[in-house]
């Protein structure tokens, strides 16, 4: 028996029983999803408790965690989910071109914050929730990396 | 080495390729089989790339911004004059349309391998161009003839919403905003005056009629310097995202003999407004009744040319090479012979799950199809990131067959023997468009994706489970063997410690 616990977002997926991984180029990731039958390819990225599923042509994120992880982690997350301030970061690297909001200014939820243009298109951020900008980290003309924190609504 | 002129030609010995990925080794191998020498130039951040290494030659041109390399007009000049190459090719995007570069390529004495810079001039502004056509008798998308002035937006009711603001300097789908609602046009121009102004140096907007349902059909034409103009057929572009192409096939489903015939015509007037030659697209909207309205000719190869090339079975760069030397077009070109059905999937590094928003990463894994009746162009390299200066496109998977549902079951095939590790590309997409019951009929328009593609929705059940299955056995078999990663850093060999780990997998899994 696994003391695994699989999830894909939030919810809990059961391995497909009977299935098994084997590996076709181990360096690479390259491997086959067999049942003694029948046959799957599929790439395997990541380490720990983080994982990347390719199957089909859709890169599938996973989490597989120990009992000792999940705790840790619900742990975090309850700490984070208190109307607590929340942090805009880029999600991919490019310029920042444009910033709608100002420290102090009131925001709707959708509301445009800034736009981030990367592989020649214009990226809108939007607020996730309505609240006040609390700090705005960024100014228009500046590359940012992936997970760099853009600014800020409490 | 040839000296004769007129007819016979200036045979061309060393074409540099302004140009990086796989249009540069598409023309490179276009040289190599004419026994031209190419040149590569490369920017740091290519130092090592594929197109590089498929070039005779290889010269550095600056720094990774485009605007410091490829854009760089001085420093792809200079590269010329070291190298002792006698032209120039474009490949598309970058300054392929850019009139400026055509004159200083010429002013430096070498020949340029697209069409003439005043073709380019007159209709890269595709205002000017709009104008032109419609006074030819070619009729345009209905809109306004004019540039749209950004201080003081005109009222746009008699052009009617949904409308489509485009840029005048603009192509490949940037500077381009639908706007549904007449509050939203501010806030929409400024967007996409930004976005033409970042991509053409000219934030002009000028504006047009949504088409819709419309399909999106272009004509590939190929002229030589003697009057000599063949029209190769046409594609159908219509499965796009934001307003830019990610499926093309040719013959187009919804063209019938007479409206080829009218296209061609339309396709041979819109050239006859500028002197031209080489190769060039007209794109047209086609609607519901079967009208079709002028959208803009683009004076440059396009990505999507090898359909073309696949049922006509004429090498369009090879031509464009000939062309530039003065050669004129035979007779295998100007009647050409059409044989099948083609279609190309633009394989992107974006994730079509999420808006089809680009993904930056490194790819870890590639598997390229083959096999009868596929081509593959494609400038992938394993362990390379991808820089976010340049364009996302991974790989045009082109497939060939006797007809249209032979060429689409190949292409389930080849799609299904790809494989891209280390980031999401838009495969899954394609996976899930060989099998929409509108695209196996031909039945779709520009609005498939929109209407039909369950953007967000999570994978199937079955995958799911499969997923998890394999992320847990690579877990398993990680702990004992490979320092708990996997993809990352170089292979060792299965040990017996994986075998056994496997096994114990197979056996958890079977108490489940």
């Amino acid at each position: 028996m696994t003391d695994y616990e699989v999830r894909f977002g939030g919810t809990e997926v059961q391995p497909a029983a009977g299935w098994a991984l084997e590996w076709v180029d181990r360096g690479r990731g390259i491997g086959r999803l067999t049942n003694g039958q029948f046959s799957r390819p599929v790439i395997v990225e990541g380490a720990g408790s983080e994982w990347f599923i390719t199957l089909a042509g859709r890169r599938i994120p996973v989490s597989v965690q120990t009992w000792r992880e999940r705790v840790l982690a619900e742990a975090r997350g309850a700490a984070a989910d208190s109307g607590a301030p929340v942090d805009i970061r880029a999600t991919l690297p490019g310029l920042v071109v444009a910033i709608n909001v100002a420290d102090g200014d009131e925001v709707e939820e959708g509301a445009s914050l800034l736009t981030i243009e990367a592989m020649k298109m214009q990226n809108e951020v939007r607020a996730p929730r309505a609240g006040r900008i609390t700090a705005v980290d960024v100014s228009v003309g500046q590359p940012v990396a992936t997970g760099v924190l853009l600014l800020r609504i409490e | 080495m040839r000296k004769d002129s007129g007819r016979s030609g200036t045979r061309i010995r060393r074409i540099l390729v302004a140009n990086r990925g796989e249009i540069a080794i598409r023309v490179m191998r276009a040289c190599r089989e004419m026994g031209r020498e190419s040149v590569a130039i490369y920017s740091d951040a290519d130092r090592d790339a594929p197109h590089v290494m498929a070039a005779d030659r290889a010269l550095r041109v600056g720094p990774p911004a485009a605007s410091a390399s490829y854009l760089n007009v001085d420093a792809i000049l200079d590269a010329a004059r070291q190298s002792g190459a006698d032209a120039i090719h474009p490949g598309y995007g970058f300054l392929s349309e850019n009139a400026g570069f055509t004159r200083a390529v010429e002013a430096a004495g070498l020949t340029w391998i697209g069409p003439p810079a005043a073709t380019q001039e007159a209709l890269g502004n595709k205002l000017a161009a709009r104008r032109a056509v419609a006074d030819a008798g070619v009729s345009v998308v209905p809109g306004l003839l004019v540039a749209l002035d950004a201080a003081a937006p005109p009222d746009l009711s008699e052009v009617g919403f949904p409308l489509m603001l485009k840029a005048a300097a603009g192509g490949g789908g940037r500077g381009m905003r639908r706007v549904d609602d007449p509050a939203d046009l501010p806030n929409s121009m400024a967007a996409a005056a930004r976005e033409a102004q970042a991509a053409f140096g000219d934030g002009t907007l000028y504006v047009e009629r949504m088409i819709a349902p419309a399909r999106h059909i272009e004509v590939q034409l190929l002229g030589d310097r003697h009057g000599g103009l063949a029209v190769l057929g046409e594609r159908d572009c219509s499965v796009q995202r934001r307003h830019q192409k990610l499926v093309e096939e040719t013959p187009s489903p919804a063209v019938t003999p007479e409206l080829r015939a009218a296209l061609g015509e339309s396709a041979r007037r819109v050239a006859g407004t500028v002197e031209f030659h080489s190769a060039a697209t007209v794109e047209f909207l086609l609607d519901a009744d079967g009208g079709h309205y002028f959208l803009e000719m683009n004076t440059r190869l396009q990505v999507e040319h090898g359909v073309t090339e696949l049922v006509t079975g004429i090498d369009i760069v090879a031509w464009q090479i000939r062309v530039a030397e003065g050669l004129p077009l035979d007779p295998s070109v100007l009647e050409p012979r059409f044989a099948g059905h083609a279609i190309e999937a633009r394989v992107y590094a974006e994730d079509p799950y999420d808006g089809f928003r680009p993904v930056a990463g490194t790819i870890t894994a590639w598997h390229a199809p083959d096999g009868p009746g596929v081509r593959v162009d494609h400038a992938v390299a394993e362990g390379k990131p991808l820089t976010a200066a340049y364009d996302p496109l991974l790989a045009k998977l082109m497939v060939h067959a006797h007809d249209r549902p032979a060429a689409v079951a190949r292409l389930r095939r080849a799609i299904d023997e790809t494989m891209v590790g280390g980031l999401q590309t838009d495969l899954g997409f394609h996976r899930w468009l060989v099998d929409h019951p509108g695209f196996g009929r031909g039945d779709y328009h520009t609005g498939l994706i929109a209407d039909d593609w369950p953007d967000g929705a999570p994978p199937a059940a079955e995958d799911l489970a499969l997923a998890a299955t394999a992320a847990v056995d690579a877990r398993q078999l990680a702990a004992v063997t490979n320092n708990g990663r996997v993809a990352a850093g170089p292979a060792t060999d299965a040990s017996d410690w994986a075998r056994l780990a496997r096994r114990e997998a197979l056996r958890g899994s079977d108490h489940d």
